[in-house]
């Protein structure tokens, strides 16, 4: 008796979309037919199936209820507005029957309980879906800022940074592998979520294990559950983080299985857990090194580059982790100052300008400073002597000028000392005739004039 | 003249039949049948009875201009390459991997336990250990050691990063240099350079992304595989330049051909292949259109880019060119102009270190050294002129060979050669890089005392190409083809950026 009990509970999930079938098609059908009445005789069966088979779908609930050991607390809501919406219905049917019982609700206006039936049958059926899936089902594919608007807890992932100098003195567990099981394992492995019965957010629960017993056996990380899982192919049903997830990078897992290797310490420093320094390369910050600013900026409109990409200026996205173009006229060496104009649509977006063997002249300096993010530029094989240079200095994140092959003369060297963030000037093939690499403004520029030598040596005519 | 005619319709006949396969067989039946049903149905509705039409391929952008170029995924470093291979491989333990330890152990019979489980190409039995032919020194402020067989390389030795201890699962030049360049040591996947132009495409719209020059002598073993395309459309394999006579071969006017013919003649086949690939849709057509295209600009472009004689003579000077030759010091300074012009993978080859001690040109201490000796001022000159041009900031130099040699002298059948020579050795070889977001005057990586295999920092053929295509913007473990239902990397599924030797 009890195996049927156990079986028609759990036709429950089953039956309960007939109640929400009829009910949903009932609301429907009365707002249709409000002023056609066409199907007024219909509307009320419907009703009276809808009640039936909702309290086909209490019953079964109740024996699921009994049959799976839910707690009385997670399921009375759903298990009281279910009861609710069975006796609705039958209002509604007896209402648009105009039994005489329910004359006392003559006054009260059919839209009224409609609205209010609408508003029943969606809450039980959400706390429903509560029940089988989670109450986070809903929220968790929401970004985080959505989620904790609506007052939900966040697992937020944190950047997990060691010092340079440092690392040695940081704790293994609480400085790295916490974190990393944080960001990736926790969201589902916590005290109010449980999955599997496994808690990874403290020293006990790693120890403790879920479900299916030990997750970490000490020194023997390939035997370790923690480790299988994470190593296990995304697709396999057995992967964790589940396919979906954010997942571990290959350090850190690499972290993980070091840490399990060296008998997994909670308390002992890097150091003395002996771990090596390369394992930790990827937590140490990473200094921005690129042809772009350390900023993030707005996309340049697709019409405008392509409007561009027509005059023989290539236009391209330096990665596409960023919206900063270069813009190269490598294919069009007719480019002159007066060309300049066509790539103000994207000068904030311009970080990379290449103007290498082009016609331009010391006058497109002043309209370089239209360009606030130029980090790269390329004005070699040009005519330009420098004349103006200076007004470059306004640029804030001007890193290197290639001036190679240019008639730049050595009178506007100076005009680089103001310049706050360059690093890098090629002068070689100038007007300039030195030689080698100079350092300028205190060390924080340097100028390569080039004209390297490589003087013949007695060893190259010789010939065993 | 008739007859002429007549052959040329029985050779497009015959092309068509061969060019149908059984698929287009059943699908012309499919459509056919379904043409004669709607004919039925329609009889009489359509007064001109036009048969049902064909749904013509639509051309991507890509399929049409496939080396325009695309955004790496992630923020570059370097946006060109020049790969210099010493084909045959050269011996580290003559050039940078110095083992003082190895010269106490000379003419001593190599350890029983260092050859167990060991294959190698030709030594048998029990080898004697031979010291280093070169002395050695350290060099600049990183203090690493260079060999006098490399006299010039000293300049820049505070540019480069070496990898000490490469090691590679191949022990002979084909399939290693196979392994080197595509990955696999079995044909058919694409080499770096493939890879790289098929990412990123190229900048000059008049040169080839994809650039490979050999130094004349033999081609490298593994044949032209090791700059194939494998299974990336064919217009991504590496063009081979020459530095002696025309640069690319058939490029040239032929007699009695004007320019203005040869465009028409040009844009009249290409609209044949559209046509064609309207109908077939198979992308080797417009590799074929676009190779048209692209040899047409180059017939200005390259001529310019591949004449080193409009170069200044204190260059030439620098490199050690030798102007209508084939030579290494010719190709890194036509390297130095293509990567200047915009060109995405320079490949150079040379030849003729594999020096295993049967002759005089393949022996150690001297064949090996007149080796150097070719392109040890060529190397240097390509660094120093790429970073007084400000380029090696925008360039990723690699050198290696497809592996390293034995600590000990080879014994050929067990005999005693006519010259001092080593074996093939994978287990632990130098490579060095150098340029954009590489670590200056790095050394990564320990070899034993006697260069026998790597103790310290091994990283594998993998690694290296990890971390190529890190520099060029990539995560090379998302950067994949689909291919026969699977995706394909240039890693295989394996590879770690060598993260010590980043800036």
């Amino acid at each position: 008796m009890d195996v049927l009990k156990q079986l028609i509970g759990r036709l429950h999930p089953l039956i309960v979309h007939l109640p929400i079938g009829f009910i949903i098609l009932g609301l429907l059908l009365q707002w249709y037919d409000r002023k056609r009445l066409e199907y007024q005789k219909a509307i009320p069966l419907i009703y009276l199936w809808g009640g039936v088979s909702a309290t086909f779908a209490c019953i079964t609930g109740y024996l699921q209820y009994l049959g799976e050991g839910y707690a009385f607390d997670s399921v009375k809501w759903h298990l009281w507005s279910g009861i609710a919406t069975a006796l609705f219905s039958f209002l509604m049917y007896a209402k648009l029957k105009e039994i005489k019982a329910v004359d006392f609700l003559s006054k009260v206006p059919i839209l009224g309980l409609s609205i209010l039936f609408f508003i029943l049958i969606s809450f039980t059926g959400h706390q429903g879906g509560n029940i089988t899936h989670g109450e986070e089902y809903l929220v968790e594919p929401l970004p985080n800022s959505v989620k904790s608007a609506l007052g939900f807890e966040t697992f937020e992932e944190k950047e997990i940074v060691l010092s340079e100098e440092t690392w040695e003195e940081a704790l293994i567990y609480e400085d790295v592998i916490k974190p990393i099981l944080n960001n990736k394992c926790v969201s589902c492995h916590n005290p109010k979520k449980t999955k599997g019965a496994l808690l990874l957010h403290n020293e006990e629960g790693i120890l403790e294990g879920g479900e299916n017993g030990e997750v970490i056996l000490a020194n023997y990380t390939k035997q370790s559950e923690i480790y299988k899982r994470m190593t296990l192919p995304i697709d396999d049903d057995d992967h964790m983080p589940p396919e979906g997830k954010t997942q571990p990078s290959k350090e850190e897992i690499k972290l993980i299985a070091a840490w399990i290797d060296a008998g997994h310490p909670f308390k002992s420093t890097i150091k003395d857990a002996g771990l090596d320094k390369k394992l930790f390369a990827s937590l140490f910050p990473k200094k921005h090194d690129y042809d772009y600013p350390d900023k993030k900026i707005a996309a340049a409109s697709q019409d405008s580059i392509a409007s561009i990409e027509k005059t023989g200026v290539y236009v391209n996205l330096i990665s596409k982790s960023s919206n900063f173009l270069s813009a190269s006229c490598i294919n069009k060496p007719a480019f002159t100052d007066a060309d300049f104009e066509t790539l103000l649509p994207i000068k904030t977006q311009i970080a990379r300008l290449d103007l290498g063997g082009t016609k331009v002249t010391d006058s497109i300096f002043k309209k370089l400073i239209m360009l606030p993010n130029l980090t790269v530029l390329k004005l070699d094989n040009t005519a330009v002597t420098g004349e103006q240079i200076e007004t470059l200095s306004f640029l804030d994140h001007l890193k290197s000028v290639n001036l190679t092959g240019s008639n730049f003369e050595e009178q506007h060297l100076t005009a680089f000392s103001k310049f706050k963030a360059l690093e890098k000037i090629h002068l070689y093939k100038t007007k300039i005739k030195k030689k080698g690499v100079q350092s300028f403004n205190e060390g924080q520029i340097t100028i390569d004039y080039g004209n390297y030598e490589l003087p013949p040596i007695a060893s190259d005519s010789i010939v065993y | 003249m008739k007859d002429i005619v007549e052959k040329l319709i029985q050779e497009k006949l015959a092309r068509e039949v061969q060019a149908k396969t059984r698929r287009h067989f059943i699908k012309s039946c499919a459509q056919g049948m379904g043409g004669l049903a709607l004919s039925s149905i329609f009889m009489g509705c359509d007064p001109l009875n036009t048969p049902p039409k064909k749904t013509a391929m639509a051309f991507s952008e890509r399929d049409l201009n496939p080396l325009a170029t695309l955004a790496p995924p992630l923020a570059p470093k370097v946006k060109s390459v020049i790969y210099l291979h010493m084909a045959g491989a050269p011996s580290q333990l003559e050039m940078f991997d110095y083992k003082p330890e190895l010269h106490k152990y000379d003419g001593q019979d190599c350890p029983q336990s260092l050859l167990e489980g060991k294959k190698f190409a030709f030594i048998k039995g029990t080898p004697k250990l031979m010291g280093p032919q070169a002395d050695f020194k350290q060099e600049g402020e990183s203090g690493n050691w260079v060999s006098n067989f490399m006299p010039h390389f000293k300049n820049v030795v505070d540019d480069v990063a070496f990898l000490k201890a490469v090691h590679t699962d191949q022990f002979n030049h084909g399939p290693a240099q196979l392994f080197m360049h595509t990955g696999s040591a079995r044909l058919g996947r694409p080499s770096i350079g493939a890879w790289a132009t098929y990412g990123l495409g190229s900048e000059n719209q008049n040169l080839p992304g994809f650039v490979v020059l050999t130094s004349g002598g033999n081609t490298p073993d593994a044949g032209k595989s090791v700059w194939g395309s494998g299974f990336l459309p064919s217009v991504y394999q590496g063009v081979q330049c020459r530095s002696k006579g025309d640069p690319v071969l058939y490029i040239e006017d032929p007699d009695g051909i004007t320019r203005d013919l040869k465009k028409s003649t040009i844009d009249a086949i290409n609209k044949i292949n559209k046509e064609e690939y309207a109908k077939y849709a198979d992308p080797e057509i417009l590799a074929r259109i676009n190779q048209y295209e692209m040899a047409y600009r180059m017939q200005i472009a390259v001529p310019e880019v591949m004449n080193i004689n409009s170069e200044p003579k204190y260059i030439q000077q620098m490199y050690g060119v030798e102007p209508g030759k084939e030579s290494f010091a010719n190709n890194c300074l036509l390297a130095r102009k293509l990567v200047e012009d915009g060109v995405r993978f320079v490949q150079l080859f040379d030849w003729g270190w594999d020096t295993h001690g049967n002759i005089r040109e393949g022996s150690i201490d001297m064949g090996l050294r007149n080796k150097c000796r070719e392109i040890d001022r060529p190397i240097t000159a390509l660094i120093m002129d790429l970073k007084q041009r400000g380029l090696l900031d925008d360039t990723l130099i690699v050198w290696g060979g497809e592996f390293g040699r034995t600590p000990m002298q080879e014994n050929r059948g067990n005999t005693k050669m006519a010259y001092k020579g080593r074996d093939h050795h994978g287990d632990a070889f130098t490579m060095w890089m150098a340029g954009g977001g590489i670590k200056k005057g790095a050394s990564h990586g320990k070899t034993d005392d006697i260069g026998f295999s790597g103790i310290e920092g091994q990283v594998s053929v993998h690694d290296v190409h990890a971390t190529i295509l890190h520099l060029l913007g990539f995560n090379h473990e998302e950067f994949t083809h689909e291919f026969q239902g699977r995706n394909f990397r240039l890693t295989d599924v394996e590879g770690d950026i060598i993260k010590e030797i980043l800036a």
